[in-house]
């Protein structure tokens, strides 16, 4: 069967006026969604499923998808501009995005975010054409075992992105795994941490912690060191400075991230689980180890920004590998479509792509216009997000603040979680005071709670030997992976020291000595 | 159909339910007093007590279509989705809303299980019951490259082995009753490995981690289809026509396999009236083309009980959950 073939048929199946409108309205509206602080892709989906009940599957599945990744290129916009990531895989790219953005260079951050997802994106639905059932053994080779090692070595990335603090870095991790310990104990079927109350027994969830500790912390901490007093017009000119496009200098840093992130992306995508946050978060700290000025991190460097944004973005296009050749939902977003598959009267799973072509060729063609749609649309309606760093603060926190309390409240409709939010953000001011990392808790509150539940079920399934983990092919080189990036960091600064003291005592050698 | 509502007053108010609403310790203020003949007159509010996409979802949604589309109900019937706490939020919702006719759910396995984890402040036996239209049985699966043709194959491979790694999801919930009972019934050993979702359980026995796995024929037909994993038992009543190889666990001589029952239920002390309707009603919804079709695509399990039956239906399962969950040791 041939793969252009296929996608021809799939092409002229998009180019229908009706699933054309759709897959507009799809990056429209999932672009605005994901605008909104609160609102990611899983929540978006959810929100809009049930409105393709009765739809033609085609038409529908394009649609969806679009908002899908229309919300990770609009989850971008609220990172930057006001430092609060619609999901955990869009942790890292808010880092570097939101000091850009307070130097003046919210815009070309944003444009530079666009341009990564939509290389990233185009790049990965290539792949996907092209290579999507023998990426799918990828996803069926990850058990227990093998997910835990992802999950650690995703959790060992944050000694990267701690940095120096590495006491304020490991507070903030212990704080995320508390966090995650709420909830009904999949295990073991016990609450923990609940006191009796229905809403926690699901757990926390990440999107009030996130968006309190991230969001409403760092508007608290605006007014704390008198943010609030500063007139816009000071930011204004710094962004006038600035103009609209990126300079030569940054495009140059993003394009070794981006070729880098894309493929990274797209692979641990694949990954049934963590694959986003966990191939962003190695894009990000990939970066920081190779940049030759590494200090520029959590500053506005755009290495970190371009990378794990076209990680994130390839990820989310990795995703649909298996959902399409497995039936098996990789994400919260991709668990909701694949929910979807079956409200449109399709079987998911392996012989999906062969009873299925227009379907999901359909999707796939449809990717590549969406991509398009969206990189236009970005770079048309950034300018005019971008606005919101000219509004005065005093006018703009209580806005972002409702937005926050409105986007959280809307995810499950849940009153406890707008007060969790509100919490957090208290202790993200706190944190912020401390010199504690918010990022690092939001990462751990997510990580922590899959690391458990595998380490878990792979010692039931070893009957409790450690073993288990060097038993197995793929688990074999995910440890080399941790190796690697154990030893890497540590070594090459202390090679680095090695080299500096031979020199310094070659100095010493030479010169004369003291009377 | 004209929209007329009696004024509330202490008079017209029945002794009745003010008892109930006492009992149920609500107010009464949600609760309108209407002529049984004129039910139903107002608009309707479908709660789902699960997210979008998901199999209590799409029960509900086609439900909500079959009624609009052939006209059964005369007003509006708003859909809304009130997740949370495995089904605590959405059917707190209706306890809330007691005595009121005018709000419905539909059930799942976490009707059951919930209560037996959290403290919801209600549990099954105090909603009113519509009526259970399916039941959503489970399906043994090992995978192809294991070689294992059928359920004897299996039994001989697990008591030789000594304990399998079987996984299903959750721990108090049916896939763990299922899997326990089925191993002390067939003399085998397990360990049961729960899991939080359907894509790590179904990847978890592909990478080779699991021997064996249960899972609803919805999300596991795809696989079964494709040939990458082997059906040994069906622990519904009688064989899915999808699978007809696939013997029935009673069949391969099992007992006590619980499943998740699909039903209708309205918010405790609704009038009989608007229960009887409702029972009157889905008469004819499990009669449509609509329906037949939801339930073959979905893979359920058709077991139509109203009213009292569905109420003995739910008493029995609940109890049998219960107990065995208790000698399992996963709830206290």
């Amino acid at each position: 069967m041939d793969v252009f073939a296929h996608l021809a048929n799939g092409i002229a199946s998009v180019l229908s006026p009706t699933t054309l409108l759709f897959l507009l309205i799809g990056v429209l509206v999932g672009m605005f969604i994901g605008a909104i602080p609160g609102l990611g892709p899983s929540a978006g989906l959810a929100i809009l499923l049930p409105l393709t009940f009765g739809l033609d599957a085609t038409t529908a599945i394009v649609m969806l998808a679009a908002v899908y990744y229309g919300a990770m290129y609009g989850g971008t916009i609220t990172s930057v501009l006001i430092n609060t990531p619609g999901d955990s895989a869009s942790v890292p790219a808010t880092l570097e995005g939101y000091p850009l953005a307070r130097k003046g260079r919210a815009i070309p951050a944003l444009i530079i975010a666009a341009v990564a997802s939509f290389v990233a994106g185009t790049v990965a639905t290539v792949i996907l054409t092209v290579a999507a059932p023998p990426t799918a053994r990828i996803a069926s080779s990850f058990g227990p075992p093998e997910l835990f090692l992802l999950v650690v070595i995703g959790l060992l990335t944050l000694v990267v992105l701690v940095g120096k603090s590495w006491k304020g870095g490991l507070l903030s991790v212990v704080l995320g795994f508390a966090i995650g310990t709420v909830g009904i104990d999949v295990s073991g079927g016990e609450q923990r941490y609940t006191f009796g109350s229905t809403e926690l027994i699901n757990g926390v969830d990440f999107i009030p912690v996130a968006i309190g500790l991230f969001g409403l912390g760092e508007i608290l901490w605006t007014i704390y060191r008198g943010g609030h007093r500063e007139t816009p017009a000071e930011m204004d000119l710094r962004a006038r400075r600035g103009a609209f496009w990126p300079s030569r200098q940054e495009w140059r840093e993003a394009a070794k991230p981006i070729a880098r992130g894309t493929p990274l992306g797209f692979l641990l995508g694949v990954i049934p689980g963590a694959g986003a946050t966990v191939a962003s978060l190695i894009s990000y700290s990939t970066e920081k180890a190779l940049s030759k000025r590494p200090e520029r991190f959590g500053k506005g460097a755009v290495e970190g920004l371009a990378g794990p944004e076209a990680a994130n973005n390839s990820a989310a296009t990795g995703s649909m590998v298996p959902l399409l050749t497995l039936g098996i939902p990789g994400s919260a977003s991709t668990a909701v479509l694949l929910g979807g598959f079956m409200m449109w009267g399709l079987q998911p799973g392996p012989l999906l792509m062969r009873d299925n072509p227009e379907f999901a060729w359909g999707l796939i063609a449809s990717m590549y216009l969406g991509n398009v749609m969206l990189l236009a649309m970005n770079v048309f309606c950034i300018p005019l997000f971008a606005a919101v760093t000219r509004i005065r603060f005093a006018t703009l926190a209580p806005l972002i603040i409702l937005l926050c309390a409105f986007g959280t409240f809307t995810v499950n409709g849940s009153i406890v979680e707008v007060g969790i939010m509100f919490g957090c953000g208290v202790l993200g001011f706190c944190m912020r005071l401390y010199g504690l990392s918010p990022a690092a808790t939001v990462i751990a509150l997510v990580l922590g709670p899959i690391a458990e539940e595998t380490l878990r079920q792979s010692l039931l399934l070893s009957g409790g030997t450690f073993a288990v983990f060097v038993e197995r092919t793929p688990s074999l080189a995910l440890l080399g992976v941790m190796a690697v990036l154990v030893i890497v960091p540590i070594a090459i600064p202390a090679a680095k020291r090695a080299l500096h003291r031979r020199a310094a005592e070659r100095e010493q050698e030479g010169a004369p000595p003291l009377t | 159909m004209p929209n007329t509502r009696r004024p509330l007053t202490a008079l017209t108010l029945p002794a009745a339910l003010a008892l109930l609403a006492a009992a149920t310790g609500c107010g009464a203020g949600t609760t309108l007093q209407e002529d049984p003949e004129e039910y139903p007159s107002q608009n309707l509010e479908w709660t789902i007590a699960f997210g979008p996409g998901g199999g209590n979802d799409i029960m509900s949604r086609t439900l909500v279509d079959i009624l609009n589309e052939h006209d059964l109900y005369p007003h509006d019937i708003a859909v809304e989705n009130r997740e949370g706490g495995s089904g605590a939020t959405g059917w707190g919702h209706l306890l809330s809303n007691s005595g009121d006719p005018y709000v419905v759910s539909t059930t799942s396995g976490s009707f059951l299980t919930t209560p037996l984890q959290a403290d919801t402040g209600w549990t099954h036996a105090d909603f009113t019951h519509v009526g259970l239209l399916a039941t959503d049985d489970l399906l043994f699966l090992v995978p192809e490259s294991a070689g294992i043709a059928d359920w004897a194959e299996w039994t001989e491979h697990a008591a030789d082995t000594g304990p399998v790694a079987v996984g299903g999801i959750g721990t108090v919930n049916v896939d763990f009753i299922v899997q326990a009972r089925l191993a002390e019934q067939a003399g085998y050993e397990i360990e049961y490995v729960p899991f939080n979702d359907e894509g790590q359980l179904q990847t978890a026995m592909s990478s080779g981690s699991l021997d064996a796995i249960v899972s609803n024929p919805g999300s596991a037909m795809g696989q079964v289809k494709g040939g990458d994993i082997t059906p040994l038992l069906f622990t519904g009543k009688e064989r899915l026509d999808a699978l007809p190889d696939v013997p029935t666990a009673a069949e391969e001589g099992h007992k006590g396999m619980v499943s998740m029952p699909r039903g209708l239920i309205l918010p405790p002390g609704a009038p009989d009236y608007a229960r009887d309707w409702w029972i009157g009603v889905m008469r004819k919804v499990v009669k449509t083309k609509e329906w037949r079709d939801y339930i073959t695509k979905n893979h359920l399990a058709e077991d139509i009980r109203w009213g009292d039956d569905f109420t003995a239906y739910l008493k029995d399962s609940g109890d049998e959950f219960e107990a065995s969950l208790r000698e399992q040791g996963a709830v206290k």
